[in-house]
């Protein structure tokens, strides 16, 4: 409260009054009404920020899951136009978090405002490398896709390939089941339009692999193609290798 | 307390989460009558008010999160979050509402909105996303006024933000995450257009959801779960009218092992310490997996508070 009372007590636009917004950042990171008198301060300075990214970066490092940091990273990009340092900083989070929403969120920003596309799809072969279960990586493939190139059925046949490298290596994999399934359903494809994959999915139930998501994935593809017992089957499967969800398989049995 | 500092400026969300706790508890009556007046009094004195200088006008009302600055448009600006809390904590203490000034917290919220749809929280500029989408939804529906918000940009934002797994991310082409699930959802059915999704989309929305069920709930797939998850996908699972599908006895399990037994509250995983937030989430995500009336999924209160909102609206 004292603090309070001494910045009122100061005129904005004063290098001690800068000084005060860090103490009090360091008092408290999530303190938003700070974050903007800050701002207020390094306009009416008009400071060279590159002294500002480095304390930024520090906040991150230490604080690297708080709204306020990230949202002033943004607003010194966009008064620098400057977006050369965030694709490092952003990968140097992500390597300690790689599922930190923070980052993902801004390097998606700087990636829409900026287009450094390249390297991007590189980037994401390494993450899913180390962890083929980061979600975070599969929705930036989606992503990056999106923004440069069209959902046309060359491209769906392409990803699906992609996605059943990384189902086959690891066929529990929520995320790369939700990448294949997703592709198809949101850009408004229906399964007989990729019979590839269709049997791609029947040989690993064939090769009697055990994954839920196989399983439905089998299921809807089979009730799209009216056999409707085979997708019946299946969810006697889910009930019981996927019993935690048991009373939602069988929901989904009886609408058949 | 000193290790709660670095929380004043969501001070207002601390008393919510107390008092809705002790609401959802049936123990309300523990606050003696002079405290609720005094309670309601603090409340109201965060309420950030005009003043005689005409420059700065109303896009600054709200609701402030703490008493370390003066509730004027003259040094503070409104937060869209602390207007949600402040409402729903007034309901909770049994307020009429009468001295929440309408015509400025709508020109408050007007002046958050961006064109894509989204909200920022405050006027001095923020990040924009679902939860303060969330938080403008709940603020109009408990008003039962609409101007703050344009209902078709924010629907269409909502949908935009809907990834390619079927849940809902905080932006467009982010990641789909329960917490911005949960606010797509409560927004999208108090502004009454959750009904209207196709029915494949509702189906697909259902399933990502009953996904994130491990043990407890996590907000991502192949993250860890997290207590405060049970409410934010066990309501959107109410919402969705699909809580009947989850399993009761997996996830209270989970929740029990969240609980101290020292201290009491809920952590986030087990042997943790507890804190406010994750308390008062493991309880009300206790509260939808036990009972089946006793707690609004979308404005997060008790349904004892919701029938004295509708009381005062009609």
């Amino acid at each position: 409260k004292q603090w309070y009372q001494r910045r009122v007590a100061i005129t904005a636009g004063s290098e001690r009054a800068l000084k005060l917004t860090t103490d009090a950042i360091d008092l408290n990171t999530a303190n938003y009404t700070v974050w903007h008198y800050r701002r207020e301060i390094l306009k009416a300075l008009k400071c060279d920020l590159e002294d500002e990214f480095r304390f930024t970066a520090q906040v991150i490092e230490s604080q690297p899951k708080s709204y306020q940091v990230w949202h002033h990273r943004r607003c010194l990009i966009q008064m620098t136009k400057d977006p050369s340092r965030e694709l490092g900083l952003t990968e140097s989070t992500l390597s300690d978090d790689a599922k930190n929403y923070h980052a993902w969120d801004h390097r998606q920003w700087v990636l829409e405002q900026y287009g450094l596309w390249d390297g991007e799809f590189d980037y994401i072969e390494m993450l899913l490398q180390r962890d083929l279960r980061n979600n975070s990586a599969w929705n930036h493939r989606y992503f990056v896709v999106n923004s440069t190139d069209k959902w046309n059925h060359e491209t769906v046949k392409k990803e699906l390939e992609y996605a059943a490298k990384y189902i086959r290596k690891a066929p529990n994999n929520e995320s790369s089941w939700n990448y294949a399934n997703g592709i198809i359903k949101k850009n408004k494809f229906s399964y007989d339009e990729f019979p590839e994959f269709i049997d791609f999915c029947i040989k690993l139930d064939e090769d009697k692999i055990l994954s839920p998501f196989l399983y439905s994935t089998l299921a809807d593809i089979y009730q799209a193609s009216g056999k409707s017992k085979r997708a019946h089957e299946l969810y006697e499967k889910l009930k019981e290798c996927d019993s935690i969800r048991e009373k939602y398989w069988i929901y989904k049995q009886n609408l058949l | 307390p000193e290790l709660y500092q670095g929380i004043d400026s969501s001070r207002l969300t601390i008393l919510y989460f107390g008092l809705s706790g002790l609401d959802l508890l049936g123990e309300l009556d523990n606050i003696s009558d002079t405290q609720k007046s005094e309670i309601i009094e603090w409340i109201y004195s965060l309420q950030v008010k005009p003043s005689d200088n005409t420059n700065i006008g109303t896009a600054r009302c709200g609701f402030y999160a703490t008493d370390s600055l003066p509730a004027s448009v003259d040094e503070n600006y409104g937060h869209v979050a602390m207007t949600y809390v402040a409402l729903c904590s007034l309901l909770i203490m049994g307020d009429d509402l009468k001295r929440v000034d309408r015509d400025c917290i709508m020109a408050g919220l007007q002046a958050l909105q961006l064109p894509n749809g989204a909200f920022q929280c405050s006027a001095f500029g923020s990040e924009s996303d679902t939860r303060f989408v969330y938080c403008a939804a709940c603020i109009c529906y408990m008003l039962k006024d609409w101007r703050g918000l344009d209902r078709t940009a924010t629907t269409n934002f909502l949908l935009a933000s809907q990834s390619y797994e079927g849940g809902f991310a905080q932006n467009v082409g982010r990641e789909a995450h329960g917490g911005s699930t949960f606010c797509s959802l409560a927004a999208l059915h108090l502004m009454g257009t959750l009904e209207t999704l196709p029915d494949e989309n509702l189906a697909k929305i259902r399933e990502w959801c009953l996904r994130r069920q491990v043990t407890g709930f996590n907000g991502r797939p192949n993250k860890p779960v997290d207590t405060c998850y049970s409410f934010w996908v066990g309501a959107s699972l109410s919402m969705l009218n699909a809580k009947q599908y989850l399993n009761k006895e997996c996830n209270f399990s989970f929740l029990m092992t969240t609980q101290d037994n020292y201290i009491g509250g809920f952590s986030k995983w087990p042997n943790q310490l507890p804190d406010a937030l994750h308390s008062y989430f493991g309880l009300a995500g206790l509260l939808l997996a036990t009972e089946d009336e006793a707690l609004h999924p979308a404005l997060n209160i008790s349904m004892r508070a919701f029938r004295h909102l509708e009381c005062l609206q009609s």
